[in-house]
């Protein structure tokens, strides 16, 4: 069974809607880049959006760029991703629980303060009474949302799907990370992903919808091979499985062309990053996109969403590659995304043109 | 009626149930909250609740009583100037 991205729409700290990042990125200038919004009341009726915080706004825009109105009833399946949920909104409802003495708490904060607030509001806005599920996995929640869609497809139980992964990171937030050094101390560039010397990132904040159907296009992104997940994997583990999930493709760790990884700047992390594409793919292609999009929990989506755009534009702009002048003529064909969260989970992704 | 309190209930209103499209002036004061008018529900009402808690000091002794008071924000002022106590 094939299983296809035939649409993606992202919410981030680039231009929103939009792949200008490919020809144009934005480059941060804070260490706690915030989303860059569009218009909200485009997407949104003032009342559907007067009580929604900001990622809630953001992930129904996104969800409802993905998805034409006319299919949205029909959706077979909303699965998301989120590692913090609405965070901003449990902040609110525990600071206004502190303040007031545990009486006289406002309902609103506390109805959207919950992780699957998300998937619900999105289900509720497109009337879909399929199946609806959150994954909150730290940094393999986006990455869990996906292979329970594609189990899903491959159980015949779905058509289509949409795989949300929001996240926001709220100001107290952000200082609790700093406090264990998990943000650089200084504003990011882009030697500092390419070579890493130091320990940390920087915050970004994503909300990106892909649509999934199991039949192609016209306008079908790329083709969504399959996702491994592994805790505290071996190399051989790592080697084997991989292989074994490529084969069902008909693939080789050889045919891999391109690999897309999770660089965020963080010494050790990138170090892990480097090893296991060296383990696995020396020969491909290195692409990053933390550089431009940030760190969070769910931000491997953003990874998947990077190797898509590439794999649909046939191209891979310099600016996304970890060595530079290694582009090469070949265009992107069958790209592994790799993603692992403190060298403790891994994910490993297969896109392929089609 | 106390127009004063009237004005401050509109803006509060506003600011608590995020009606970011309105003005104080937009709101008629003896229109319905509920249903026609403002158009506003069920967590609204226990937004309301709470405001009157929080501002005025009034606690709602049982739900039913607020289907009375919340039927304008004129009744509301009324009901809000004769049990405040703050």
């Amino acid at each position: 069974m094939s299983i296809y991205i035939e649409k993606i729409a992202q919410i981030s700290i680039q231009s929103p809607l939009s792949d200008e990042w490919m020809r144009d990125p934005i480059y941060p200038t804070q260490r706690h880049c915030r989303f860059i919004c569009p218009d909200f009341k485009q997407f949104l009726s003032p009342a559907t959006s007067r009580r929604m915080g900001t990622l809630l706004k953001c992930a129904l825009t996104s969800a409802f760029n993905c998805v034409k109105e006319e299919n949205r009833t029909q959706l077979d399946g909303i699965f998301t991703g989120s590692g913090l949920g609405c965070i901003e909104n449990t902040e609110k409802f525990l600071t206004s629980m502190l303040e007031n003495n545990e009486q006289s708490l406002s309902p609103t904060n506390f109805i959207q303060s919950t992780h699957n607030t998300i998937g619900s509001q999105i289900a509720i806005a497109f009337q879909c009474h399929g199946y609806n599920i959150t994954f909150s996995h730290r940094g393999l929640s986006f990455d869990s949302a996906l292979m329970n869609a594609l189990l899903k497809f491959k159980l015949n139980e779905i058509h289509s799907a949409l795989v949300n992964a929001s996240d926001e990171m709220s100001d107290a937030y952000f200082k609790l990370f700093d406090h264990t050094g998990y943000w650089k101390k200084s504003i990011c560039t882009t030697d500092d992903f390419k070579h890493a010397i130091s320990s940390g990132s920087f915050a970004g904040e994503n909300s990106v919808s892909f649509l999934l159907t199991d039949k192609k296009a016209e306008h079908t992104l790329c083709e969504i091979g399959d996702i491994e997940l592994f805790h505290t994997p071996s190399d051989k583990e790592l080697i084997d499985r991989t292989t074994r999930f490529l084969s069902s493709y008909q693939l080789t760790l050889n045919d891999i062309d391109t690999v897309v990884l999770g660089h965020n700047g963080d010494v050790e992390n990138d170090e892990e990053y480097n090893r296991i594409s060296n383990l696995l793919v020396p020969h491909a292609r290195k692409v990053i996109y933390k550089h431009i999009f940030g760190e969070s929990f769910t931000m491997s989506a953003m990874g998947v969403y990077v190797g898509a755009t590439c794999i649909n534009q046939q191209h891979i702009p310099s600016h996304l590659l970890l060595q530079e002048g290694s582009t090469g003529h070949h265009k992107p064909t069958n790209i592994l995304v790799v993603n692992h969260f403190k060298k403790i989970d891994y994910s490993i992704t297969l896109l392929r043109s089609c | 009626m106390d127009k004063t309190l009237v004005q401050e209930l509109k803006e509060e209103i506003i600011e608590v149930l995020n009606l970011e499209e309105m003005k104080p002036e937009d709101i008629d004061a003896s229109a319905p909250l509920f249903g026609e008018g403002l158009g506003l529900d069920s967590i609204d009402a226990l937004e309301l609740i709470v405001l009157m808690e929080k501002n005025y000091g009034i606690k709602l002794k049982n739900a039913s009583e607020g289907k009375e008071i919340f039927r304008s924000i004129e009744i509301m002022a009324d009901y809000i100037s004769k049990n405040r106590t703050k």
